[in-house]
Order: C-alpha cells, then sequence, then structure tokens
C-alpha cells in the first residue's frame, strides 16, 4: 500500500498533466469558456432560489446562502462520483496500451472536479461578502473541510471507477444513486425544520458521510459556530476509510483491467 | 533481484498467459445475471511458457506470425498485462514506444500536448522543459507547435507522437511495430535516433514483421511461434529461417488451395473417360451462344484469356513435378511435363504447338513451338495428348504463369490460352536473383 502511494506520487506530473487537460480542453472551443463551470452551478442555485423562495416557501433566512454553502459542495461530489466512475473506461485507449498506476486516472478526475470547486468557492465568497451573513475567523478551518471531503469523494470514485469497467451498467447506476443521494443529504432542506415526531430522520441522516461534511459546511460559513466533535470525526473517519477501502478494492480489481477493456 | 547477474537487464522465467474469450459476452447487469450461459468462456493459451534474458546494451527483436504472443509478451514487459505463470524482472526505467499520442487532447495546442503526453509515460514536467527544444526540433514542427493538434495532418501528428516517446531517457525501452511513421526521411530519421539510442547503451526490445529493421538494429532475435520460443539467436540467421519458413508455408496453403480446387473439379482421371468430357463441352458449348463471355473450363485460372476458333479444342492441362504429380509449387532445378489434352473438332488438323512462361510482372520469360523445334506440323485427329518436357526449371522463385496454344498451319490461332495456370517457384537458401538460375562460380 505504501509502495502503491509512492509510485501514484512519482506520477504527480500525469495528474496535474491530466487535471490541466480537462481543465482546459473542456471548455476550449466554447465561447464563454471556463465560465461555464461557474454559470451552470448559479444557475442551478437560482432556480431552487426561486422555487424554494416562491412554490414552497422555506423558513430558513437567507436561504440563497444556506443552498449555495450545500449545493457547491454537493455539485463536487456529485461530479467526481458520477464522472470518476467513467474515468477508467473512457481512457480505455491509454489503459490498454501504457504502463501507470491506473489511480492516476481517476485521481486526476476528481482533482479537476476539486479544482472547480475551489473556484466556485470563490464565488461563493462573493455572495457571502455581499449578504448581510459574512465571514467569521472560523473560515480557516475551511481546507480541512475540504480535505475530507475530497477523501471521501476519491474514496467512492475509486470505488465506482474499477467497478464499472467489469460493470458498464455502473456508470447508471451511479447516476440513479446520485439522483437519491442529494435528497438523502441536508442541501436544500434543514433537518432542524422537521416537526418533533420526525426527528429521528435527522439521525438517520447521520448514516450519509456527507450529512457531517454539509454541518461542517454550514457551521462555518452560514451559521458562524464551531462544529460538534462529532461533525468533525464522524466524516474524517469516513474519509479515511472510504480512501483505504476505495484503493483497496481498485488494486485489487486493477490487475484485469487491460484485459476487461 | 538477489540473483540477477549484473549484466542482465531483462529476465523472462517461464512465462504463460492465457486469455479468456468469450464468444458473446455480456457487459452489463442484465446480460450477467439473465444470460450466464454466455459468460461461458474458452480460456486460449497466447504464451505456453517462454524465458528468455537481456543483457545491458542489447538490442533484441521478437518476431513470429500475427498471434504468435510477441505483443503479448511485450505488454507483460511493460506491466500493463500480468503474466499467469512465471516472473518477469525487469531493472531500470521501462518506456515504451507501443502507443503513440496517448493522452493527446486535439484542442490543445502541440506545445501542451507534449507535456500530457509525456507525463503519461512518466516523466517530469522538468524533465520535459530540459528537452522541449529538442522534441520539437525532432518533431520538425516548429512553426505549428502552437497551434491546436487537431489542425495537424495525420502525419504531423504521428511526428509529434514519435518525438515525444523517442526523447526519453530510459534504460529499457519496448517497441511495438511502430517505425513505419511519417515519409520515408522522416522514418530514415527515427532509425537513426534508435541506433543513436542503442548506442548510448539503452537496452531495446522490438516486436516488428519488418525483418530489415530488426536486422539492422537488433544484435539477437527470438522467433515465438504458437507461444512457444522456436528459435534463437543471431537476427540475421534466425530473419532468413523466418522468412524462408512463412514463405514455405504460403506456399504450402496455396498449393493445398490448388489441390482442393483440382479434387472439387474434375479430375484428370475422369477426363480420360471421353464421354463425361463431351457431355460437359456440349453444355458448354450452348452456354456459349447466350453468354457473350466465354466461360472458362475447371482447369484454366479464373485470370487465363482464352481465343480461337476451336477446330481443335484443348480439354485439360497440367504440369507434372519429377514424381508425376500435378502441382502449383515447382523446385528450381527440377524436371517438369506439361501435359496437354485436346480434342479435334474437325476431321483432322495439323498444328504447331506452343507453350509460354511469363513472369506475374509480365515478363516474358521463356517461349517454345513445336514447330520451330520440328520444322513440321503435328498432325492431330480425335482426343490425344501432347506432352512438353523441361529437364531442368531454371527459373529462380516467383510467381509465374504458363500460356499455352495450338495454332494452325497458317498461323491462325486454334486454341490459345494465356495464362492458363500460376506456377509458384520457389528454392530454399537461393542467393541467386533475377530470373533465371546459372551455374556459376567466383574465382
Amino acid at each position: 500500500m505504501l509502495a502503491r502511494t509512492k509510485e501514484i506520487l512519482n506520477y504527480k506530473d500525469m495528474i496535474y498533466s491530466l487535471v490541466k487537460r480537462e481543465l482546459r480542453g473542456r471548455y476550449q472551443k466554447s465561447v464563454l469558456g471556463f465560465l461555464w463551470s461557474f454559470i451552470s452551478p448559479l444557475c442551478q442555485i437560482a432556480v431552487f432560489t426561486f422555487v424554494f423562495t416562491y412554490v414552497f416557501p422555506s423558513n430558513i433566512p437567507d436561504y440563497y446562502i444556506y443552498l449555495m454553502t450545500g449545493m457547491i459542495p454537493w455539485q463536487f461530489f456529485s461530479d467526481s462520483i458520477s464522472q470518476g466512475a467513467c474515468s477508467v473506461i473512457y481512457n480505455a485507449d491509454m489503459t490498454k496500451k501504457i504502463y501507470f498506476p491506473r489511480e492516476v486516472l481517476t485521481i486526476s478526475s476528481v482533482s479537476a472536479k476539486f479544482v472547480n470547486l475551489l473556484l466556485s468557492m470563490l464565488v461563493v465568497f462573493g455572495f457571502i461578502l455581499v449578504s448581510r451573513i459574512g465571514f467569521s475567523p472560523l473560515v480557516l478551518l475551511l481546507p480541512i473541510v475540504l480535505v475530507i471531503e475530497y477523501a471521501i469523494a476519491l474514496g467512492f470514485a475509486l470505488v465506482f471507477a474499477s467497478i464499472t469497467v467489469y460493470l458498464r451498467d455502473m456508470e447508471y447506476v451511479v447516476n440513479v444513486i446520485l439522483m437519491a443521494w442529494i435528497w438523502a443529504t441536508p442541501i436544500m432542506y434543514s433537518p432542524d425544520t422537521l416537526v418533533e415526531q420526525y426527528r429521528w430522520i435527522a439521525d438517520l441522516l447521520r448514516v450519509n458521510p456527507l450529512t457531517s461534511v454539509m454541518y461542517l459546511f454550514r457551521d462555518i460559513l452560514y451559521y458562524h459556530q464551531y462544529p460538534t466533535t462529532i461533525d468533525w470525526v464522524l466524516p474524517a473517519i469516513w474519509g479515511v476509510v472510504l480512501m483505504v477501502v476505495g484503493s483497496l478494492i481498485f488494486k485489487r480489481l486493477e490487475g484485469n483491467f487491460a484485459e476487461e477493456l | 533481484m538477489s540473483n540477477m547477474n549484473d549484466d542482465v537487464v531483462i529476465r523472462v522465467e517461464n512465462v504463460k498467459k492465457h486469455f479468456k474469450v468469450y464468444p458473446d459476452k455480456g457487459k452489463t447487469l442484465k446480460d450477467k445475471v439473465l444470460f450466464r450461459h454466455r459468460n461461458r468462456y474458452e480460456l486460449r493459451e497466447v504464451l505456453k511458457g517462454i524465458s528468455f534474458e537481456v543483457k545491458r546494451g542489447e538490442a533484441i527483436g521478437l518476431i513470429g506470425k500475427n498471434g504468435c504472443g510477441k505483443s503479448t509478451t511485450l505488454k507483460m514487459l511493460t506491466k500493463i498485462l500480468r503474466p499467469n505463470e512465471g516472473t518477469i524482472e525487469i531493472k531500470g526505467r521501462v518506456s515504451s514506444l507501443i502507443e503513440l499520442g496517448a493522452g493527446f487532447h486535439p484542442d490543445l495546442t502541440g506545445r501542451e500536448n507534449i507535456y500530457i503526453n509525456a507525463s503519461i509515460f512518466g516523466i517530469k514536467a522538468k524533465e520535459v522543459d530540459e528537452r522541449l527544444d529538442d522534441i520539437i526540433r525532432f518533431s520538425e514542427l516548429e512553426e505549428y507547435i502552437d497551434n491546436p493538434v487537431r489542425t495537424y495532418s495525420s502525419g504531423m501528428y504521428m511526428r509529434l507522437a514519435f518525438a515525444v516517446a523517442i526523447n526519453v531517457d530510459a534504460d529499457v525501452l519496448l517497441i511495438d511495430e511502430i517505425l513505419a511513421v511519417g515519409d520515408v526521411s522522416f522514418q530514415t530519421k527515427c532509425f537513426e535516433k534508435l541506433k543513436e539510442i542503442k548506442a548510448k547503451g539503452t537496452t531495446i526490445v522490438i516486436v516488428s514483421h519488418a525483418m530489415s529493421q530488426i536486422e539492422q538494429i537488433c544484435d539477437r532475435c527470438i522467433w515465438i511461434e504458437e507461444g512457444l520460443i522456436l528459435e534463437e539467436g543471431k537476427a540475421r540467421e534466425i530473419g532468413e529461417r523466418y522468412l524462408a519458413s512463412m514463405e514455405e508455408k504460403r506456399l504450402e496453403k496455396k498449393e493445398k488451395e490448388f489441390q482442393e480446387k483440382l479434387e472439387n473439379s474434375k479430375g484428370l482421371d475422369e477426363i480420360k473417360s471421353g464421354e463425361v468430357c463431351v457431355e460437359e463441352e456440349v453444355k458448354r458449348e450452348s452456354e456459349t451462344e447466350d453468354v457473350p463471355k466465354e466461360k472458362l473450363p475447371a482447369f484454366c485460372d479464373s485470370m487465363a484469356v482464352r481465343m480461337g476458333k476451336r477446330d481443335v479444342e484443348i480439354v485439360d492441362f497440367a504440369i507434372l513435378n519429377s514424381e508425376g504429380e500435378n502441382v502449383l509449387v515447382l523446385h528450381t532445378g527440377e524436371q517438369i511435363e506439361a501435359v496437354i489434352k485436346y480434342r479435334v473438332n474437325v476431321d483432322k488438323v495439323k498444328v504447331d504447338c506452343r507453350f509460354g512462361i511469363s513472369r506475374d510482372d509480365g515478363v516474358h520469360c521463356y517461349g517454345s513451338s513445336s514447330y520451330g523445334d520440328e520444322g513440321d506440323y503435328k498432325e492431330l485427329s480425335g482426343m490425344g495428348e501432347i506432352h512438353f518436357i523441361i529437364h531442368d526449371l531454371n527459373l529462380l522463385p516467383g510467381k509465374y504463369f504458363i500460356d499455352i496454344g495450338l495454332r494452325d498451319e497458317e498461323q491462325i490461332a486454334c486454341d490459345i490460352i494465356k495464362k492458363v495456370r500460376e506456377m509458384q517457384i520457389t528454392l530454399s537458401n537461393t542467393k541467386e536473383s533475377g530470373i533465371v538460375s546459372m551455374k556459376h562460380k567466383w574465382l
């Protein structure tokens, strides 16, 4: 495992190149280019804000900030997993002909999304700045939250990427899972607003590793309160476990990639 | 690694590899669950246990026909595939020229793609910086290097890809059949570069069908056949034997096809019993009336051209080798006998019988006429055979066609068939070239 990690680190220039290719290449021919990675989540937020302000009014104050601080991290997670799942099969030619640690493909795919997340966070910061919410010194803890989310996303992506090679359905299964997952995560609603008899739902949501991640983002950026210990520890453990399990499954399945593709 | 001699860079020991071949594989969940029987597979053994060693600075070539396992061997050396059994040890940094242009993004510039491509081979960006000028110069794309790769011609694309791949510092370089890049001058350049790399002490393993390239670069050659090493030795010697065996196999196959064709059509014996023959002929003649293009009889090749007034007609033709067998493949120096069977459709006729050989590129190699030799015409009637014997067939190996013909006293064509038969001539280990073999010696 350690040797493997070292080998992957040897290929960090490849990860860097592939991330750059992904980011530079993706919007190269469109007029608005790179701006699209901001425009589409912003439009999505605008639509949801409209719906939850006028159609199903939410009693959460400054709802658009609440939504943004959840939706942008979710977008990263969801893109990482749906595209990470295809990261190996989309690079089949390369995988069949050249040797490199295959994890590099998934890592690059997730990392490219992570760069997008970082840039989108700047936009979120802009909105927070002009809103009446503002910043608290807690924002300095944000990098830790981002790293935890990265670890969780990469762990899942490694699992799905390696399974997709053998079972192409996974590509679609993942999208179905993600569609349900977004509602199993407190992004558009808050568990605090649940009536007393349904409080257990909030506990159930804890099973979802992303729930705590959302609490972390919200506490730091929206509520300006120090997150509870359980909100720190739970996702951190998830992150480590998923990374280890993900790489083990990947390693186990990786041997026959070239033959399967 | 401990028992590995310092000089040995690659050690392959008793490596076996098999693939699962699914006749109809289900890739989706539905297929996997519902059609379990589709998941049945056959094991195809590609490598049945090969071992070899390569010393530092040595260049070896892997040869063999398609599907013999040489590319699989190379892929295992690169670690893309894993052997099912046996071990492979390689010392030092391995670079492979197996896939050119991996990771190229069409919308990015040539320069950007150099970095991406190089990084996939495990080269650090810093090293690329140092070598960027060399790579660009080698690719001869100085003017276009900042244009998107999608605007490149396929030749330019390959040149860029090759330039990156070959400007890699590696201890071991693996190359699979990719020296055919770009125009001739670029190929020569690549080849020179490869020699240069070898001179620097890089160990090289090449898979190629171009024997001349292998012979020029490789010190040693390994001939793989059906998953086993058949022979190993000096590139030139193995190469010669390999090519000779390939030629032999090709001719064997042709001979087999020819014999099958003979069997399917009516054999010589059957034709001897004239009645069958006459019936056939009659049927054919009636066909001739409504079909403008004449249907050729079975003894003619499909390429044959026939003409003549047919007062005498050729009804069968065979070339017999020294053992009296009707064959397609003959050897230089052999005695051959041409048998022309005829049927005279009038009372009797006087003819001049002709026999000619031309090479497949149209060069007329030999011609002979019975009138020219005997000074008189052959008087024929009814049915019969004319035999023509060549004691010493001294044509050199190649593909030849035979022309036969019968002309009457006024030299008007009775029945002439050009390219009636193909004839493959072979001779192992000949060092002569041209059309004919001549008795010779050097003093």
